[in-house]
């Protein structure tokens, strides 16, 4: 019955119904949209950097992935119930793009170095031609049939690698059955070759063991004994890979998170604002229905049945749209993180977790917008409600503008701390306080504006009237304004936002990457798939004629505590090893404590320093002069932080800097992975472009750039990422154009007689429309205006806390461009939505509209 | 009477919806009314009251016949000039005011003329004025929900009158008033016809306020049944009134 009722009754307001569903559709669709988006990604980047876990009954790896001596096995064999044991070498191998030329797509190759005596006992390997690695082989290789197939190799081809002495050809011995996932190519090769290719002398990287099969206490037993036996580095399990980058993209998804959240909460203003506009209509209905003995319960059920049905409309079109929103995010970004982070985009993942919430939120805030109005309507007694509603102008509340002033005051003093969380409690504060405020500004902004829209309707009377009609309802006016203002001031506070962090970071990127010549990895950042280079290209670099300078990074992989007494897991580090001498020399840092003369000067010296940068500090809570311990393959050791600082690749990524001398004596790594290169100022700088490309060409994992061509392709692939962001909340002002429109429409239907009255006693069609136009103006002015105030708070707050909580300090940039475009949007967005109401307004037969009740 | 004709209706027929769900709510009216003439229409519920006046007053348009407006005919115009005609030459007073909430007594009354694009001060002046005449001088700044219903109806008939029109259509413009009230109002339309040389047609089922007219047209199932011209003196005419409305029911 309250279900038909309330059918009826949306169906009977098909243009009202409409939008407000789409409210909540678009809320859902940017929610489940960006929902999709984060977690492919992030599927994309495990899969590429997935190590081939299964098959075996143990693995066992270092913590913190990097690779350990061999001798560890030891101890493993001697274990009861150990039916086969070996260490292998496992590798992911980035690939520059069309390595393997054009049309090959192959993104990355995953080396497994394996003993082939023992490799045979652990996996069974399906050959479909050739044989397996054996003892005596040198340089040979097993491939998967799809590499063989997208390579065209067959067995006795040559098989290119990428390895720090340059490109390497092994021999395919055999092909095995069986496709990798994309991006994932196995290629098997002997252990003794994978640790003199990648200069890992007697060092492993995993422990693969099988146990005695149809035993199962005996099995229990071997395992127990293998935990008691792995110490304080080693671990069961393979390592889940590139956590400080999974960490970094999980804030983004919180923030995501968040703007489909208030667009949703948009959504929720929307349909409170028109279901408070329903009981006001259906006053009569309602009296009538309690009249005859319906129930309280009976009214509330009926409303609540109608934003039921709207929430799951809307919801259930939101998910569809989402669903589209989430492909072509993802379709879009997927050329810039092949480009920077070697990522294959693959299906879109749809967590069940962000289904069940997409839908429980869409629902739930469509039913609780409705319920405060079912509520006051329950409260309708027959007989007040039976009477006609009281034509007196509603009242502007004082004590929510009261404490609205008094909540934006205290955001005011909040700004001045300059501390994270004040900063961030003020930005909600300020929300808050001027949603509350907003009902008291009707009056004076509409009277404000209507100067001005009187200029332009003269004399007509239409302003006034369009004036009279807002302030009648101020409490409707602010909520629209309201939505119209939340919607707003994203888009300028995240433009703020974006604005300083894109000026910031080319500035930064300046600092860092200006040199003249850079040698570029496929994945930069996030180095760990890297495949790097052995010192002998640093020194055929320093021999060519021109080049002043030369500095390097190198890479390896370790964790650290996190906040003490947090009861957080480790925090995974990325460990770039720098020459402190040349580093400064062609690039910089940005140090948030300490300078670099000091840092390059205690990373020089022989001792245990590191620099730490910001993000990396905020999640520690390290300080210059700390103490903290590091995992290195041969345990923990104790590291002291001389400064706070870093460079801008790795601005999002937990990172700490160390001299690659002791890079070398603690974590065995000496490839590198980066090269800037400086010429002298009277240098030849085309002839020397010519050396180096001549030396780099035997090194095709790197690409070779001009450092000025690298800063413009870098600054116009941010600017591209930027220019989506931004669409994706310009998506998000939608929503207030159908606020204003919803608020507009329902006005028109409110006023259906006093229409018809005007017509009667001679305003034209043209008067009618003009005076939908000018309400609409100036409830889209008075939302521009907080829109754009709230925005430009919003967005220094998000500024200044970013660089109060130290992961990265930028300047704030007034963001010019935002304004100009939020407040284009909010007077297209008012005449956009006065179109269809004044449609209806000036099309409204008279003698209908007369008679209306 | 020797005056002019202000309006006139000419075999005035309207039908609504067509075939066999079609109503004839007007059928063959002719009916003209002469400048300072008080007319009064009245008939049972349903007769077609309403629909003469709609047509009258450009709302609607007929079906059949014509409407000339001093002597033009007024469905010939386009909406625009209609409306323009309404707005200068026509004042509506409806059965349920139809004042604008938002809007003070002056302000409402001054609506027509500041819509015909007149200097709010001067109509608000000139409104001032009216609502002077019709006695409420003194509640200028009261908005609608402040006032009687019989001191609403008078801001309507200020509103009606601010634009010095020729003819006033008054659909029940006592309907939604007590007996002290009603006399009131119709005395104040007898007066905006003799004094102030307004011709005024006026719907209404109260024998006592038609009483106040100069002639009472009966329309019954969309025809004229009868019209009767009245005496001047009010009082005179109801006990005659309410004969003739027994008569025709
Ligand atoms: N839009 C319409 N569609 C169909 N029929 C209509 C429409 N408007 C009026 N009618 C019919 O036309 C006839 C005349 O209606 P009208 O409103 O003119 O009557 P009235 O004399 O004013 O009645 P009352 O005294 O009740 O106000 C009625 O039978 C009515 O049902
Ligand atoms: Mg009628």
């Amino acid at each position: 019955m309250a279900l038909t009722l309330a059918l009826r009754y949306l169906l009977g307001r098909r243009l009202r119904t409409g939008l407000t569903t789409l409210a909540i559709a678009i809320g859902v669709m940017v929610l489940f949209g960006t929902g999709i988006y984060i977690p492919t990604m992030l599927e994309a980047f495990q899969r590429n950097l997935r190590a081939t876990a299964g098959q075996v009954d143990v693995t066992i790896t270092h913590r913190t992935g990097a690779a350990f001596t061999a001798r560890r096995t030891e101890k493993f064999l001697r274990i009861a119930g150990v039916r086969a044991l070996a260490g292998s070498i496992e590798r992911t191998l980035n690939l520059p793009p069309e390595f393997y030329g054009r049309d090959v797509r192959v993104g990355a190759l995953l080396l497994l170095g394996v003993d082939p005596a023992a490799a045979a006992a652990l996996r069974d390997y399906r050959l479909v031609s050739g044989r397996f690695l054996q003892a005596a082989d040198g340089s040979a290789a097993v491939i998967a049939q799809s590499l063989a197939d997208a390579l065209q190799l067959k067995v006795d081809g040559m098989l290119p690698v990428p390895t720090p002495a340059g490109v390497v050809k092994l021999r395919v011995v055999g092909v095995l059955a069986g496709r990798a996932l994309a991006g994932n190519e196995q290629v098997f090769l002997p252990l003794r070759l994978a640790q003199k290719l990648f200069d890992m002398p007697d060092r492993i990287t995993v422990i693969e063991a099988n146990l005695v099969e149809n035993d199962d206490v005996q099995r229990a037993a071997a395992l127990q004994a293998i935990e008691a036996q792995l110490g304080k580095e080693l671990q069961l399990g393979a390592l889940g890979a590139g956590s400080e980058f999974m960490a970094a993209m999980q804030t983004s998804q919180i923030a995501f998170y968040l703007i489909g959240f208030l667009a949703l909460l948009m959504g929720g203003f929307i349909i409170f604002n028109t279901f408070r506009t329903i009981v006001a209509e259906r006053r009569r209905d309602i009296g009538m229905l309690r009249t005859i003995g319906a129930s309280r319960r009976a009214i509330i059920g009926l409303l609540l049945a109608e934003s039921l049905l709207q929430g799951v409309i809307g919801t259930s079109a939101g998910l569809a749209l989402g669903y589209g929103l989430g492909r072509a995010i993802t379709t879009g970004g997927a050329g810039i993180l092949r480009q920077y982070l070697n990522l294959e985009m693959g299906a879109l993942v749809i967590e069940p977790g962000l289904l069940a919430t997409t839908i429980t939120l869409g629902v739930g805030v469509s039913l609780l917008s409705g319920l405060l109005p079912a509520w006051g309507a329950s409260r309708l007694t027959p007989l007040a409600a039976l009477r006609p509603a009281a034509l007196a102008p509603q009242q502007v509340g004082r004590t929510g503008t009261l404490l609205g002033a008094t909540l934006i005051a205290a955001s005011l003093l909040m700004l001045l701390s300059g501390r994270f969380a004040l900063l961030a409690l003020g930005g909600l504060l300020f929300f808050i306080g001027l949603v509350l405020a907003s009902p008291a500004l009707v009056q004076p902004v509409a009277a404000a504006f209507s100067v001005l829209v009187a200029q332009l309707f003269a004399r007509e009377g239409t302003g006034e009237l369009a004036r009279g009609n807002l302030t009648r309802h101020p409490g409707r006016a602010a909520i629209t304004a309201s939505a119209t203002m939340v919607g707003l001031a994203i888009v300028v506070g995240a433009g703020g936002l974006i604005f300083s962090l894109n000026e910031s970071m080319l500035v930064l990127f300046r600092k860092s990457m200006g040199s003249d010549f850079l040698l570029v990895p496929p994945s930069i950042a996030v180095w760990k798939g890297d495949v790097g280079a052995s010192e002998a290209l640093a020194n055929k670099i320093r021999a060519v004629p021109g080049v002043a300078a030369l500095s390097t990074l190198r890479y390896a992989q370790t964790s650290m505590p996190a906040r003490a007494g947090s009861g957080l897991p480790d925090i995974a580090v990325s460990l770039l090893g720098i020459d402190p001498a040349a580093y400064f020399s062609v690039s910089s840092m940005d140090f948030n404590a300490g300078t670099a003369e000091l840092a390059a000067a205690a990373l020089a010296r022989n001792e245990r320093n590191l620099i730490i940068n910001g993000i990396l500090a905020a999640q520690t809570g390290l300080q210059s002069g700390d103490t903290v311990a590091l995992s290195t393959p041969e345990g923990q050791q104790d590291y002291r932080v001389v400064a706070v600082g870093g460079d801008v690749l790795s601005a999002k990524i937990t990172t700490a800097y160390v001299s690659q001398a002791l890079l070398r004596q603690d974590f065995h790594k000496r490839e590198d992975i980066f090269y800037q290169v400086n010429l002298t100022a009277t240098a030849d700088a085309a002839a020397a472009g010519r050396w180096l490309a001549k030396i780099t060409g035997e090194y095709p994992q790197f690409r070779l750039v001009v450092g000025r061509e690298y800063l413009a392709e870098f600054s116009k692939q941010f600017d591209a990422v930027f220019a989506g962001t931004y669409l994706l909340l310009a998506l998000l002002s939608l929503p207030s154009l159908i606020a204003i429109l919803n608020t507009l429409a329902i006005g028109v239907i409110e006023r259906t007689r006093e229409i018809g009255m005007l017509r009667a006693i001679g305003a034209t069609r043209r008067q009618m429309s003009r005076t939908i136009v000018a309400e609409a103006l100036l409830l889209a002015a008075l939302g521009t205006a907080l829109g754009i105030l709230a925005g430009l708070y919003l967005g220094y707050v998000m500024v200044a806390g970013i660089s109060a909580s130290g992961i990265f300090r930028m300047q704030y940039t007034f963001p010019l461009a935002g304004v100009l475009a939020a407040a284009a949007a909010g007077l297209l967005f008012g005449v956009l939505a006065a179109l269809v109401p004044m449609r209806q307004a000036a099309r409204m037969q008279i003698i209908a509209a007369l008679r209306y009740e | 009477m020797p005056a002019t004709v202000v309006i006139q209706a000419q075999d005035l027929s309207r039908v609504h919806g067509t075939g066999d769900t079609a109503i004839t709510a007007l059928d063959g009216v002719n009916l003209s009314v002469a400048q300072g003439e008080f007319v009064a229409v009245m008939g049972p519920s349903g007769c077609g009251k309403s629909t003469l006046l709609h047509l009258l007053g450009g709302l609607d348009a007929p079906s059949r016949g014509s409407v000339l407006f001093e002597g033009q005919p007024v469905h010939k115009l386009s909406d625009d000039a209609i409306t323009q005609l309404r707005r200068r030459k026509i004042g509506y007073i409806f059965q349920f005011f139809n004042l604008i909430p938002v809007l003070t007594a002056v302000e409402n009354a001054a609506l027509p003329l500041v819509l015909d694009g007149i200097a709010p001060a001067v109509a608000r002046s000139k409104a001032a004025a009216l609502l002077e005449r019709v006695g409420l001088g003194g509640r200028l700044k009261s908005r609608p929900d402040q006032l009687s219903a019989g001191q609403q109806q008078r801001v309507a008939i200020a509103r009606a009158l601010v634009a010095e029109p020729a003819l006033v259509l008054a659909d029940e413009p006592t309907g939604n008033l007590d007996t002290q009230a009603s006399q009131e109002i119709a005395a104040l339309l007898q007066q905006m016809a003799r004094d102030w040389g307004r011709s005024v047609l006026m719907v209404t089922h109260d024998a006592r306020v038609a009483a106040h007219a100069d002639r009472v047209v009966f329309l019954r199932d969309g025809r004229i049944a009868q019209e009767t011209v009245l005496e001047r003196n009010a009082a005179d005419n109801q006990a005659l009134l309410a004969g003739l409305i027994t008569a025709a029911a």
